[in-house]
């Protein structure tokens, strides 16, 4: 038998997890909400989406009011939970939401809607994708962004 | 209706199914490293070396390297630890990329999960990134553990 080095521990998993079906179903109405934004070049429904993202992503999946209404209104006619995920993905997922709807949002809401629909375009292609697939377009550009940190700190 | 955001609309549409087929096509797929230098290859063995990383013993050594922020890390993970269960000769070793990023940098580590596949010898047999589907793992790992009933002699 190998012995294996466990060179570090990955973090500890929460012992209960979310449904995976939470963070799918938040994706696909954030979705909705950004195409219905995006055609009607909608500011303040950007904003309203960019508080969405920041409730779960400071404050937990818990309370994301997408999650929310899965729990209370769509969970309940799926029948069990089938699987469970970690929070900490698709938790790091609602934080590059954010990002990007603050930005659309403060672009519509300052006078340039053009970097407000462009902001908010990559926002939808990030919540489409993750409600289409399960990619997590956040959580794989972390680990790029991470290890360009302190080399550009290094450069200045 | 906007127009520039029913543009946006449309090029968005455009750029995610590009990017899901992409993902469809590379995830998992292994890139084999038969075009470098001998010293890149050094270069390598040493980090690999630093990490803990011991090919010398068993058939096949996969190393995964992984961020708490990556969902598909644990289901592969999972499912390495279920197959070395099984396979005596395969070894697993999981890293932790965020407190490894000297070794991210060397390695040219982008995505997680990213996996190498070592042989014996210590040579690279190939890498991939994004998570494997199961039965091309399954199927990757079987065709390089020794298949001869050496675990069950031993």
């Amino acid at each position: 038998m190998v012995s294996v080095p466990e060179t570090s521990p990955t973090t500890s998993t929460p012992p209960r997890g979310v449904d995976v079906r939470g963070p799918r179903f938040g994706a696909w109405v954030t979705s909705v909400v950004l195409v219905v934004a995006l055609l009607t070049a909608s500011g303040l429904l950007v904003a309203l989406q960019a508080v969405v993202f920041a409730v779960g992503a400071f404050a937990g999946l818990r309370y994301a009011p997408y999650g929310v209404v899965f729990r209370l209104f769509v969970a309940p006619r799926l029948g069990p939970v089938r699987e469970r995920e970690a929070e900490a993905p698709p938790r790091f997922a609602q934080l590059v939401g954010l990002l990007f709807a603050a930005v659309g949002a403060a672009g519509y809401l300052l006078g340039t809607p053009a970097l407000g629909a462009v902001a908010t375009g990559l926002a939808l292609v990030a919540a489409l994708l993750n409600a289409a697939t399960g990619f997590c377009l956040g959580c794989e550009l972390y680990l790029l962004v991470r290890r360009a940190l302190p080399a550009r700190t290094l450069a200045r | 209706m906007s127009g520039i955001g029913a543009a946006v609309l449309v090029a968005a549409l455009v750029v995610t199914a590009a990017v899901a087929w992409w993902l469809r096509s590379r995830n998992g797929a292994l890139r084999s490293a038969s075009a470098q230098e001998d010293g890149a290859v050094t270069g390598q063995n040493a980090v690999f070396e630093r990490l803990g990383v011991r090919p010398a013993e068993a058939d096949l050594t996969v190393v995964q390297f992984s961020t708490a922020f990556c969902a598909p890390c644990r289901t592969t993970k999972a499912r390495l630890q279920q197959l070395q269960a099984t396979r005596p000769g395969l070894a697993y070793v999981h890293v932790d990329a965020e407190s490894h990023l000297d070794e991210v940098r060397e390695l040219d580590v982008r995505r997680t999960p990213t996996l190498f596949y070592l042989r014996r010898d210590g040579s690279l047999l190939g890498r991939s990134s994004g998570a494997p589907r199961p039965e091309e793992l399954t199927a990757l790992v079987d065709a390089h553990v020794g298949a001869q009933a050496g675990g069950e002699l031993a």
